[in-house]
């Protein structure tokens, strides 16, 4: 039964062609702006995970509390911090560094890169990133320097390799490795020094832009982080500064996601609807050009109920089919807008989501039926002599 | 003469904006089974008002039908539904024939709301095809059909669920003389040769002519029953 009533509804689609594909473009479009948002929102997600599980999440960063201006560097991190840490015996390592813009030259020409000199951070460094090629800097390596992709090659006219030697604020370090593509533009576009190289070359003494802290094993990181509060507090006297856990970063990154995932599903919802009006145009104007059919059927014997069937499934089939097409256009659509990030500097991994196409699909057939519902329950009210005698 | 429909002070009465407008008033009349009727009567007599109500398409507004002893003036509409499904067959003046689907299809659309198989009801549409001479033309659109063929198609089908009456409105009056009379030829046959009762509601005397007894209507009553020798 259910099955000849899905054929008398998908010839009836048939015969009204232009029209039909008119009302389902409108489920298409909402549909697929659904889709490709929610899978972009997820792979933006994903891709920050990544980084963050690459970074590790046995780590405490401490910086400075809020924007740090001209002037309020002695509010800043300092050595005497970084002492405070190694005190407590909690740590396995401490890395810590400091970055900024830089004047380099490099074939006579001169760019402003990011230049960032680090402290106990090979290890770190090794964990994110591989090297291209080269090595990564040894501690005491003041002459070194090592490339992230974009400076290697983009950044300049001409590619910087291994071994070639450049001047960063006037000083000359030898290029001894180059790192491979992160896939986000500012650390492709930066250049890693020692911590004790860039304090020369830019006149600073003890300030510390961030520390990155690696817990010993079976240290409890949240207990751990309330102590590192408070001894920070009393050696600084101050609370001008902030202990976090990359956790809590990818907390807040969840919320902020969150929300802006619920704004553009909103606003791809609102699309939906206007889809969903016009399934229900599309159906009341259908009943209207079909009352004499209406009327036919009934006279040989259909119920109300087969009526109804007919024109629900009707409108939950033109629904399927838009929520059809409109998931393969929104997936392609994702995957296409992934492909484009990532090639042009910002990565983001957008995957396939067979769960989110099947949700789709069913929610455009509902959308479909719900949309059909008055104007089928009208349809199979109709008396039949009325319906026949309607010219 | 077993009777297989009768009608009881059957009334039908439609509001005209504030006026009351009689179709039927108090009609009586009892059909045999197997017998072929005509209802005549000027425009207006009531003649389709009361094929309608007989054929469970339209629920008088007061009065009794009895279809096979059951009362059928006052049910409820998906009993209706069934009685017009499996015991009435309709042909109608302007064929009435669904557009979107093949004569094939149209034949076979009553069997479906019986929630017949799609085997069957296909096997049943093309046999009752070919018995109306359409064996040719089983996936053409009704669009694709002239006149007569579309009323043939229409008469297989008002005969898909084998029912035991059959009734016409004016089944003749869009068609030309020469396809009209090879229509009624049809009809008759199918009559006789299936013992069915057939209702013909019509102006045209070549009809009434051929039916066992002729029915005249007059201000939504039956005036006079005649039998044609």
């Amino acid at each position: 039964m259910i099955s000849d009533y899905f054929l008398l509804a998908l010839n009836s689609i048939m015969h009204r062609k232009l029209r039909a594909w008119l009302t389902i473009l409108g489920i298409v479009i909402g549909v697929a702006a659904i889709v490709a948002l929610i899978s972009l929102s997820l792979g933006l997600q994903a891709t920050i995970e990544e980084q963050f599980e690459a970074f590790g999440a046995d780590r405490l960063l401490i910086a400075a509390q809020g924007f740090q201006g001209p002037g309020t560097a002695s509010d800043g991190i300092t050595d005497k911090d970084v002492e405070v840490l190694e005190r407590m015996g909690a740590f396995k390592t401490i890395s810590y560094g400091s970055a900024r813009p830089g004047e380099v030259e490099f074939s006579n020409e001169v760019k402003f890169p990011s230049v960032f000199g680090g402290k106990n951070g090979k290890e770190l460094l090794e964990d994110t990133t591989d090297l291209k090629e080269g090595r990564y800097i040894d501690e005491g390596d003041d002459n070194a320097a090592l490339i992230g992709s974009r400076v290697a090659d983009g950044l300049f006219d001409k590619k910087v390799r291994v071994r070639n030697k450049i001047t960063i604020a006037g000083k000359d370090f030898r290029i001894v490795g180059v790192l491979e593509e992160v896939g986000n533009q500012q650390d492709d576009n930066t250049i890693y020094i020692t911590l004790d190289a860039y304090r020369e070359i830019f006149g600073q003494t003890n300030e510390v832009g961030f520390i990155s802290a690696q817990i010993k094993p079976g240290v409890d990181i949240i207990n751990l982080q309330d102590r590192v509060k408070r001894e920070l507090k009393r050696s600084r006297g101050d609370e001008n500064f902030q202990v976090i856990t990359p956790t809590q970063i990818l907390e807040q990154i969840g919320t902020i996601l969150g929300v802006i995932q619920a704004v553009l599903v909103g606003i791809a919802a609102i699309s939906l609807v206007v889809g969903g009006i016009g399934i229900t145009n599309s159906m009341y104007t259908t009943v209207l050009e079909r009352t004499k059919e209406i009327g036919i059927m009934k006279a040989i014997g259909a119920r109300n109920s087969d009526i109804l069937s007919i024109f629900l499934i009707e409108s939950g089939l033109m629904g399927f089919v838009g929520g059809f097409f409109g998931v393969i256009i929104g997936t392609l659509l994702s995957l296409s807008i992934g492909e484009f990030s990532t090639q042009a500097g910002f990565k983001l991994i957008v995957t396939m989501n067979p769960g989110l196409m099947l949700f789709g699909l069913g929610f455009a057939f509902i959308i479909g039926m719900i949309s059909g519902a008055l104007p089928a329950r009208q349809a199979s009210k109709l008396k039949p002599v009325d319906a026949l005698r309607y010219e | 003469m077993n009777k297989i429909i009768e009608l009881k002070e059957v009334w039908k009465i439609y509001k005209l904006g504030k006026v009351d407008f009689p179709a039927l008033s108090g009609a009586n009349l009892e059909i045999n089974k197997g017998e072929f009727l005509a209802i005549i009567g000027p425009s207006g007599s009531g003649k389709s008002t009361m094929l309608n109500s007989v054929g469970a398409l339209d629920v008088p507004s007061k009065g009794q039908i009895f279809l096979d002893n059951r009362d059928i003036a006052h049910l409820h509409e998906s009993d209706l539904a069934q009685i017009r499904g499996k015991k009435i067959g309709f042909i109608f003046q302007s064929f009435h024939l669904i557009p979107s689907l093949s004569a094939l299809g149209n034949v076979a659309l009553p069997m479906m709301f019986q929630g017949i198989n799609k085997y069957e009801r296909e096997k049943r549409a093309k046999e009752l095809l070919e018995s109306v001479g359409l064996g040719d033309k089983l996936n053409n659109l009704p669009g694709q059909l002239s006149g007569g063929q579309s009323q043939r198609v229409a008469i297989a089908r008002a005969l898909s669920n084998n029912p035991e009456v059959i009734l016409a409105d004016e089944p003749t009056g869009n068609l030309d003389s020469k396809t009209g009379e090879d229509i009624l030829k049809l009809l008759r046959d199918l009559q006789k040769r299936e013992n069915k009762t057939l209702i013909v509601v019509t102006h045209d005397e070549k009809i009434s002519k051929q039916a066992d007894r002729i029915a005249y209507l007059s201000d939504g009553k039956v005036i006079k029953v005649s039998k044609n020798k």
